[in-house]
C-alpha cells in the first residue's frame, strides 16, 4: 500500500533534514518502535491466560499500549522515509534479521516472573531512553510527550509486581530472582549505541548520549532494586549486536506474526 | 447479616486468604455524579485501584474512579427506614399546590400571573401535586 | 441522629412492607411476594432475600455465561499473534481482553450469589458446568476471526439484549455494560469480513469456507425451541426470550447482510415465510449440540487441558500474592 501525499507536519520536517540526519532519525526510530512492537508482541501472548482475570486485562492493556506506540513510531518513521511503504509494511513485511530490537525483547514470555522482570527492566529503560529524546525533531519530541503519559502506568504496574514478587515468600523470590539474572544480562542492551548516535547529538534529537541514559536507568534501578535486596544488572559493553541475531524465539514469533500477511503478500487485511 | 441492625449491615467480604472484592464508582464527566459501576476482585487497595482502571475506564469512559473495600460499604435498605408509610408529602415540593388558591388570591387583588421569567425556585402553578 | 431501631416498634409487623425480604413474614409467603414482585416486572439485588429456587437458576444462568465468555478468548486468542496489521491486531487483543473482562464481571455477578470463582473455576475444567457450544470447534482461519466476531457475537448480543431487562439487577446491569462493549466487536468483525470479501478471489474463500463451517453452530447456539410456560428461566424473568425467538431475531438481521457480500448461505431450505411470518431452516443437528456441549466437541477437551494446565503454571502467582498483601498500600 501506498501513503496518500497528503502535507503532514512530520513529512515537512523530514525533508528539511539533510540525509545522513534522516538516516540517523530512521535509525532511531526503527529501534524504539521494533522494541515496542516485539515487546508489545510477547506481553500480548498473556491475553486470556493471566494468573487471575483482573490482571489479565491489566497486563492485556499494556500490550496495547505498547502495540500503539509501535504503531505510531512507525508511522512517523514512514513520513520520514517517504519511500512509499506505510507502517504496516514496515513492521511486517521484514525478514527477522532486519528487525532491530534490544536482545532483551528477544527473551520468550516465559512465565510470569520472566514476563514481570523482563517488564521492568525495560519500563525503566524506556523511559531514560524518552527522557533523552531532545527537540531537535519536533513531530518526535511531540509523540514522545504522549508515550511519556501512558507510560507512568506501565512503571506503577509493574513496579507493584515486582515488589510482589520480591516479598512473597521463598518460591516467588526464587523464581523473580532468576527471571531477572537472565533478564539483566543483556537488559542494557536497549542503549545499545547507534551509528546515527553523534548526528543525533548534534541535531539535538537526542539530548544525551544513550550511555547517559544507560547511567540514570542505574540510578533509577538501584532505587527500587537495592531495598528489594535485589541484584542490579551487570555493566556489559554491547556491540551492534545488541540489537542483532535474534534468538530462536524471535524468529518462531516472526513467523507466527507474518503467516497470515505471507499467505496473500500485497492484499489488504 | 440479618442479625445485624438494619442501619449498619456490612457488605460480606471474601473469607480471609482469597481475593477481596472492591466497589467501583465512576464519574462520567467533570462534575457529575460518582455512579456504581461494578466491582473486581484484588489482594490489595494498591491493585484494586489499578483493577478498576481496567475493568471501568480502559475506553475512556470515565474522568474520576472511587475504589471502596466491599466490607467498608455500609448498606441501609430498609423499605421500613427509607420509605416510610405515612404522609411525607410537607417535605417535598410536590406536596405544595397552589394554584387555585393563587388565582384566588390574584382576583382578591386585582394583579394579573406574572410573565413566565418570573418563574424559578418553585413550580407553584402547577395543577397537580406530583406522585399523590 | 436518631438510632434507627428506636424506629422498629413503630408499626406492628404485619403492616410492615410487603416486600419479600421482609424476614418477619413466614416462608410461603414471603416466596409468594417474591414470584408476585418479580413476574410483575420487579427487580432483585444481592443483597436481598430470595428462594432457593431462584438463587440457584440466576447462578447457573450466569455462570454458564461467565465460562462462555472465558473459553470463548481460546479460539480467537490463538490469532492475536497472527492478525496481520498493527490495527487488527490491537482490535483483536481489545476484544479478547474485553471477552476476559465480561468472564471478570460475569463471575463477579455469580460469586455474590454465594459460588466463589475458585469453585466455578474448578467445575468448568472438571466438566462439571457447561459452556457454549460455539467455544468448542477450531479456529482454523483469518476467515475464521471475522465470521467468529461478527456473526458468533451477533448471535450473542441478540440473547444479551434480551437480558439487560433481567429481573437478577446486578446481572442485568453488567449486560447493559457488555452489550455496549460487544457492539464495537461486530463492527471489527463485520469489518474484516467486507474486506476480505473485498479482497482477492482467495480471501473471499477464506471467508466462505468459514461461513459454511460455522452456520451449523451458529443454528445450534440458541437451542432447541422449548415451551414458554415450563421454562423456568423465562417464569423467573431470568431472561425475557425463548430460543426460537433469538434465532429468528438473528435471521431476521444477519441474512441480509451475508447475502449483501454475495456470500452463500449452506442451508438450502432457509427462506422466510411470509404468511407464517417468519424464517424457515433445515432443522439444526441437536444431538450435535448435546455431543458438543457436554464436552465431545472438536476442540472441547483440547482447550479444557489447556486452561488446567496454564491454572497450575500461574497457581503460584495466586498464592503469592494472597499469601502476603505485604506491601504498604
Amino acid at each position: 500500500m501506498t501513503l496518500s501525499k497528503v502535507p503532514s507536519a512530520a513529512r515537512e520536517a523530514a525533508a528539511k533534514l539533510d540525509a545522513p540526519r534522516r538516516d540517523a532519525l530512521a535509525e532511531l526510530l526503527l529501534t524504539m518502535a521494533d522494541d515496542e512492537f516485539v515487546g508489545g508482541f510477547m506481553d500480548s501472548e498473556w491475553t486470556g491466560i493471566a494468573p487471575i482475570l483482573e490482571e489479565d486485562v491489566a497486563m492485556s492493556s499494556i500490550a496495547q499500549d505498547e502495540l500503539g506506540h509501535a504503531k505510531a513510531l512507525y508511522e512517523l518513521l514512514a513520513e520520514v522515509l517517504d519511500d512509499g511503504r506505510d507502517a504496516d509494511a514496515i513492521a511486517y513485511d521484514r525478514e527477522p534479521e532486519a528487525y532491530r530490537h534490544a536482545r532483551l525483547l528477544d527473551l520468550p514470555r516465559g512465565d510470569w516472573a520472566d514476563t514481570i522482570a523482563r517488564r521492568f527492566l525495560y519500563e525503566l529503560a524506556d523511559e531514560a531512553r524518552l527522557a533523552s529524546i531532545g527537540t531537535g525533531y519536533g513531530p518526535l519530541a511531540d509523540l514522545v510527550a504522549k508515550l511519556r503519559r501512558e507510560e507512568r502506568y506501565h512503571r506503577m504496574h509493574v513496579v507493584a509486581w515486582v515488589e510482589r514478587l520480591a516479598n512473597g515468600g521463598r518460591i516467588a523470590r526464587g523464581r523473580l530472582e532468576a527471571a531477572l539474572a537472565v533478564a539483566a544480562a543483556v537488559a542494557p542492551t536497549v542503549f545499545t549505541r547507534l551509528d546515527g548516535e553523534p548526528e543525533l547529538l548534534r541535531a539535538g534529537i537526542l539530548s544525551r548520549p544513550l550511555a547517559a541514559a544507560d547511567a540514570a536507568w542505574r540510578v533509577d534501578l538501584t532505587r527500587i532494586l537495592v531495598p528489594l535486596e535485589l541484584a542490579l544488572p551487570p555493566t556489559i559493553e554491547h556491540g551492534p549486536e545488541g540489537r542483532a541475531g535474534h534468538s530462536d524465539a524471535f524468529r518462531w514469533l516472526w513467523r507466527e506474526f507474518t503467516s497470515v500477511r505471507r499467505s496473500e503478500v500485497g492484499a489488504a487485511w | 447479616m440479618t442479625d445485624q441492625p438494619p442501619a449498619d449491615r456490612a457488605l460480606e467480604g471474601g473469607p480471609a486468604g482469597t481475593l477481596e472484592p472492591y466497589e467501583v464508582f465512576r464519574q462520567e464527566k467533570e462534575g457529575g455524579p460518582m455512579i456504581h459501576g461494578g466491582n473486581v476482585l484484588a489482594p490489595d487497595a494498591v491493585l484494586a485501584v489499578h483493577y478498576a482502571r481496567e475493568m471501568f475506564g480502559r475506553r475512556n469512559e470515565s474522568t474520576r474512579l472511587w475504589v471502596v473495600r466491599r466490607a467498608d460499604v455500609h448498606v441501609l435498605d430498609d423499605p421500613d427506614l427509607l420509605d416510610p408509610p405515612l404522609d411525607r408529602s410537607f417535605k417535598k415540593p410536590g406536596g405544595y399546590v397552589m394554584r387555585d388558591k393563587l388565582a384566588a388570591a390574584r382576583g382578591k387583588a386585582g394583579t394579573s400571573k406574572p410573565g413566565a421569567r418570573a418563574a424559578a425556585h418553585d413550580t407553584t402553578g402547577r395543577r397537580t401535586g406530583g406522585e399523590a | 441522629m436518631t438510632d434507627p431501631l428506636a424506629l422498629d416498634p413503630v408499626l406492628p409487623v404485619r403492616e410492615r412492607s410487603e416486600r419479600p425480604w421482609n424476614l418477619d413474614l413466614p416462608h410461603d409467603e414471603r416466596f409468594a411476594h417474591f414470584e408476585a414482585h418479580v413476574t410483575a416486572g420487579g427487580k432483585i439485588e444481592a443483597t436481598d432475600w430470595m428462594p432457593d429456587e431462584y438463587r440457584t437458576a440466576v447462578l447457573r444462568f450466569v455462570e454458564m455465561h461467565a465460562n462462555s465468555e472465558l473459553m470463548g478468548v481460546l479460539p480467537e486468542r490463538e490469532w492475536i499473534m497472527r492478525a496481520p496489521t498493527l490495527r487488527r491486531k490491537l482490535a483483536l487483543t481489545a476484544k479478547v481482553q474485553d471477552e476476559v473482562g465480561h468472564a471478570q464481571l460475569l463471575y463477579r455477578v455469580a460469586e455474590d450469589l454465594g459460588k466463589p470463582r475458585e469453585a466455578m473455576l474448578e467445575d468448568l475444567l472438571a466438566g462439571k458446568t457447561k459452556f457454549h457450544n460455539v467455544f468448542h470447534y477450531p479456529t482454523r482461519s483469518w476467515g475464521d476471526i471475522g465470521i467468529i466476531a461478527w456473526l458468533v457475537d451477533a448471535a450473542a448480543i441478540v440473547a444479551q439484549q434480551a437480558l439487560r431487562d433481567s429481573s437478577y439487577a446486578p446481572y442485568a446491569r453488567t449486560m447493559q455494560k457488555i452489550c455496549w462493549e460487544e457492539s464495537v466487536h461486530i463492527m471489527h468483525g463485520r469489518d474484516v469480513v467486507v474486506t476480505l470479501v473485498s479482497g482477492t478471489a482467495s480471501q473471499r474463500a477464506l471467508v466462505q469456507e468459514a461461513l459454511d463451517r460455522w452456520w451449523g453452530p451458529l443454528m445450534q447456539m440458541h437451542g432447541p425451541r422449548s415451551d414458554r410456560s415450563k421454562d423456568r428461566d423465562l417464569h423467573w424473568r431470568i431472561k425475557a426470550k425463548t430460543s426460537e425467538e433469538l434465532r429468528q431475531e438473528f435471521l431476521t438481521i444477519y441474512v441480509p447482510r451475508i447475502r449483501e457480500l454475495g456470500l452463500l448461505i449452506p442451508d438450502p431450505d432457509l427462506r422466510f415465510d411470509e404468511t407464517a411470518g417468519e424464517w424457515r431452516y433445515t432443522e439444526p443437528d441437536w444431538d450435535e449440540l448435546r455431543s458438543v456441549v457436554t464436552g465431545h466437541g472438536p476442540k472441547s477437551q483440547d482447550r479444557l487441558e489447556f486452561r488446567r494446565l496454564n491454572r497450575d503454571e500461574t497457581r503460584w502467582v495466586r498464592d503469592t500474592i494472597l499469601a502476603a498483601p505485604a506491601v504498604a498500600a
